[in-house]
């Protein structure tokens, strides 16, 4: 889905600020996340070193993706996986519903996945006629709300728990005997399990391409990967390319920095690798195992400014530590991908003309990249998406005017000392005892805050006569 | 061009031609150099006390046997002590089905809601207190996740100290089709972060560690 | 870094400061002095291009960068009352110019000679007022770009740890953003409000007298909230009140 379908970034964000609710539940959980990160970071006195570490990794393998996508996909073969490669989101749609109807699937589990979202899968399964049951607990819930995941670790933590207790009434039967968060979990728990054990194909994501086994790797906390990935007859991998990893090693050294940037966990409950189809003799496992190597806009990245991005890991702790994030929610970013991840990666999706405030909707206070794993420079990624909204001339109107204004006079000191002077005598009109409380063209501002009344002269000008006056006293 | 030489193509055309495999394995293995300057220490100097530690923070329960032969009595205190039957279901492995499990009843079979079952660990990782299990025909996945209790045996000679200790260990042996690290019991915060445990795998861990396992 | 004596220091205004709060510009006139620098005030300097490099026009920031550049070459160090202005400059010039030829150089001398000032104060001066008193208690907020570009956070602490009477107060969430931005406070000032409404209730918990920060213009963000709710709290520069001014106006009052 484009940002362009759906109201303005502004209109959303402002339904989003007057939702209540909303706010005290990203507040519990990115509250929550960041005191844990900060507990966690401060048990691993390595950390620094680990992240330097988790971010060469992952540029050595983006330097020769090429050599490691081709030394998985031998592996993988090898172990009896099939691998499909997708240019695009349409592409990987197509590939994963003709293998869902070739095996007359329907019903499909599937395990939380931000790329499955990204190329909408769950749409593409529900147009092909395919009964699709999310598993994890988050996914579950924004499917009986039919909603999209509002934050890539928590997709549902704009729900409250009163909120979540009301779609389970409605979805569950039976339904929970109380609304507390254990009762809620065990009803999921009854509710799903049929449906596990009763599905003709499990789709999961993967965490981590492993190029030397040929296996995939993801990491959960719930249990239901496993329960996804094991009982049906095939399984289906859908997996952006940036997520190979030379080595089983490698993939250790990046998940001690997912998990407790994520959760401030150490390590997730569940760590598996999935390497190709069931073998002979095997006491369970699926007859097939396909894997969708996804491009969709990532080897573009690999040729411009934003390639370290693909650096990326998936963990949140920039929308957890985001002011904006923790205000509007993941929603209003109208893309797969909320917060600073999302500001960077939606440009890339959706195009920048239907999302050019997410990099403008940011106050570049840089505590994104403070917390990023692996190093990404999230504010300058939103700087160069900026300068190419500003080159597109997609940035219009009265702000461009006025910084075109502005810099003429800038450039010109003497004529931007004396406008200085003439503004803020201006100014000054506007205000009473050291207070403007309204200001034209200055609503922005003074809806919501008062602004301070300038002195009077401005330090150049006082400047300028004291330095006189000692020449004259000299 | 079809959608992996169109991939290869872009990639190849921003990274430039590709370098020597041997360039680039060296230097793969150069960014794991020194892993203990990127990593956590052990929680205790001892590789059992420092797994016991770690497991214990996640909550998996512990106990500890002297000899293989004492783990069905130790299975049936764990038993008694949740108040559940005696029956449970076992991996189909030599080392267990080899035991006297006296008076608790085995079965190869896991019900979809199965109450118990009982494995054995293929390692164990004192850094954070994991379990590692490899799928096969003596082990099928879902014991480890259809069951509400998952009690594993972890013999102290499969006790690794890190990580990358595990991917060293069985580098050179035929990868399983899954190969799990199980780190506490299944659990989720995804209502509101407040932490459950249960979602969809088991609710206890319980893990029996054998000192001396000789005698399997 | 020890400063060779009597350094030449080309104080760099800003805007805020220029036309808002001059007050400012003379306390770092005066706190310079005291630590035995010459201070002057390039008349070549304007704006140092934020709201231009926000905006993502390139074009306009870099004419602004070799301008200022070239106003303060022969100052042997420049400083500012301001960390997101030192941090433009420090990080921003040498990026944006690192491949003009003839300027690339020039761009990163510049930058290495570039320090807020309190900063510049603690580090290369290795000065400490003397004989301040201000019986009051403050609280302190981490402006983001000196916190996370320049690394200012022990500095205006230990500097404000001089002056008797003063007990400072811990400010919650201290190092998260207060919402301002620069355009973004009145491009997106819906969020804004909401981010800087959070500053403003964590700062009024602490019951402090006064609100010190090292940007005028996270300063003006936070008081003018916080006089809209009525708070009592009083705003500061950090270097007015190191500079013995905290007795005259707070921002938003008249002398």
């Amino acid at each position: 889905m484009s940002a362009a379908a759906q109201p303005g970034f502004k209109a959303r964000a402002a339904a989003e600020l007057s939702n209540a609710a909303l706010k005290v539940a990203i507040e519990r959980t990115t509250g929550n996340a960041e005191r844990k990160r900060a507990a966690a970071v401060a048990a691993f006195p390595e950390f620094d070193a680990a992240r330097e570490r988790g971010r060469a990794i992952k540029d050595h393998v983006i330097a020769h993706l090429d050599h490691y996508l081709e030394m998985f996909e031998r592996n993988a073969t090898a172990a009896g996986a099939k691998v499909h490669w997708a240019s695009d989101d349409a592409e990987a749609r197509a590939i994963v519903t003709r293998i869902c109807l070739d095996a007359d699937a329907r019903l499909v589990t599937r395990a939380k996945s931000m790329l499955g979202e990204e190329i909408g899968l769950p749409h593409a399964l529900a147009d092909a006629g395919i009964e699709r049951v999310e598993t994890d607990l988050a996914e579950h819930i924004i499917q009986l709300a039919g909603e999209r995941p509002s934050h890539i670790v928590w997709p549902a933590m704009h729900r409250t728990r009163e909120q979540v207790a009301d779609l389970f009434k409605a979805g569950h039967h039976p339904p929970p005997a109380a609304d507390d968060p254990g009762t809620m979990v065990q009803s999921a728990r009854r509710e799903l399990r049929a449906k596990f054990l009763g599905a003709d194909v499990g789709i999961s994501g993967a965490n981590f391409l492993v190029a030397d086994t040929g296996a995939t790797c993801t990491v959960t906390n719930e249990g239901n990967a496993e329960l996804t990935t094991t009982p049906p007859r095939i399984h289906i991998v859908t997996a952006g390319i940036e997520k190979i990893v030379p080595s089983t090693a490698h993939a250790f050294a990046l998940l001690r920095l997912l998990v407790r940037s994520a959760t401030g966990g150490e390590l997730t409950q569940y760590t598996t690798f999935h390497c190709g189809p069931k073998r002979p003799g095997d006491a369970d496992g699926p007859e097939e195992m396909h894997i969708v190597l996804v491009d969709n806009g990532r080897t573009r990245m690999l040729g411009d400014e934003f390639r370290e991005m693909l650096r990326c890991i998936r963990c949140g702790a920039c929308m957890n530590h985001c002011v904006v994030y923790r205000q509007i929610g993941g929603h209003a970013y109208g893309g797969t991908y909320p917060g600073p991840m999302g500001a960077v990666l939606t440009p890339v999706l959706d195009g920048l003309a239907a999302s050019r405030d997410l990099p403008h909707a940011c106050t570049m206070n840089g505590r994104c990249a403070e917390v990023c794993p692996v190093g990404i420079p999230i504010p300058t990624l939103l700087r160069a998406w900026r300068r190419r909204s500003w080159r597109a001339g997609l940035e219009n109107g009265v702000p461009r005017l006025a910084i075109g204004v502005w810099a003429m006079a800038a450039r010109r000191p003497r004529l931007y000392r004396l406008a200085s002077r003439v503004g803020v005598r201006a100014l000054r009109l506007f205000g009473r005892r050291g207070w403007i409380r309204s200001l034209p063209l200055a609503g922005g501002w003074t809806a919501y805050r008062d602004l301070p009344r300038p002195a009077g002269r401005t330090f150049m000008e006082q400047y300028r006569a004291n330095q006189a006056a000692k020449g004259a006293r000299r | 061009m079809n959608a992996r030489q169109r991939i290869l193509t872009a990639i190849r055309g921003s990274t430039g031609a590709q370098r020597p495999v041997a360039v680039i394995a060296a230097e793969a293995a150069a960014l794991l150099g020194r892993p203990e300057v990127a990593r956590p220490g052990l929680a205790a100097p001892e590789l059992r006390e420092a797994f016991a530690l770690k497991a214990a923070a996640v909550g998996t329960t512990i106990d500890h046997l002297d000899r293989m032969a004492e783990v069905p009595a130790a299975v049936r205190r764990y038993l008694d002590a949740q108040g559940l039957p005696a029956a449970v279901a076992l991996q189909p492995a030599a080392a267990l089905a080899g035991l006297d499990w006296g008076g608790i009843a085995t079965h190869p079979d896991i019900a979809p809601d199965e109450a118990v079952g009982v494995g054995l660990a293929e390692w164990g990782i004192a850094e954070g207190g994991s379990l590692v299990i490899h799928s096969g025909p003596d082990n099928p996945v879902l014991l480890a996740f259809l069951t509400l209790h998952h009690v594993l045996v972890l013999r102290e000679d499969r006790l690794l100290p890190h990580l990358e200790d595990y991917a060293l260990a069985v580098q050179d042996n035929p990868q399983p089709r899954n190969a799990i690290l199980i780190t506490g019991p299944s659990g989720t915060t995804d209502i509101e972060g407040s932490y459950v445990r249960g979602a969809h795998g088991p609710g206890f861990l319980h893990v029996i560690m054998v000192r001396d396992s000789s005698d399997l | 870094m020890p400063a060779k004596p009597n350094p030449r220091v080309g104080l760099f205004v800003t805007c805020l400061v220029d036309a808002i709060r001059p007050g400012i510009g003379f306390a770092a006139i005066q706190l310079l002095e005291e630590a035995g620098c010459r201070v002057e005030v390039p008349q070549g300097q304007t704006c140092c291009g934020q709201p231009a490099l926000n905006s993502g026009d390139d074009e306009d920031t870099a004419r602004l960068a070799r301008q200022t550049i070239a106003a303060f070459e022969d100052c042997d160090y420049v400083v500012l009352p301001s960390g997101s202005c030192a941090g433009t400059m420090v990080h921003a010039y040498p990026d944006l110019l690192a491949r003009d030829p003839k300027w690339a150089a020039r761009a990163a001398a510049f930058a290495a000679k570039t320090h807020e000032i309190t900063s510049f104060l603690v580090d290369v001066m290795d000065y400490r007022p003397r004989g301040r008193r201000l019986d009051a208690t403050a609280t302190y907020h981490d402006s983001c770009a000196g916190l996370r570009e320049l690394n200012i956070a022990a500095q205006p602490r230990a500097l404000l740890s001089h002056v008797e009477g003063l007990a400072m107060r811990g400010l919650e969430g201290n190092d998260v953003c207060c919402g301002f931005g620069g355009t973004f406070c009145v491009k997106y000032s819906t969020i804004s409000n909401a981010i800087v409404t959070e500053k403003a209730e964590a700062i009024e918990r602490t019951g402090a007298d006064l609100l010190l920060a090292g940007d005028l213009g996270c300063l003006m963000n936070m008081a003018g909230k916080l006089h809209r709710r009525g708070a009592r709290t009083r705003c500061f520069h950090t270097i007015e009140v190191l500079a013995g001014r905290a007795d005259g106006p707070a921002i938003g009052e008249e002398g």
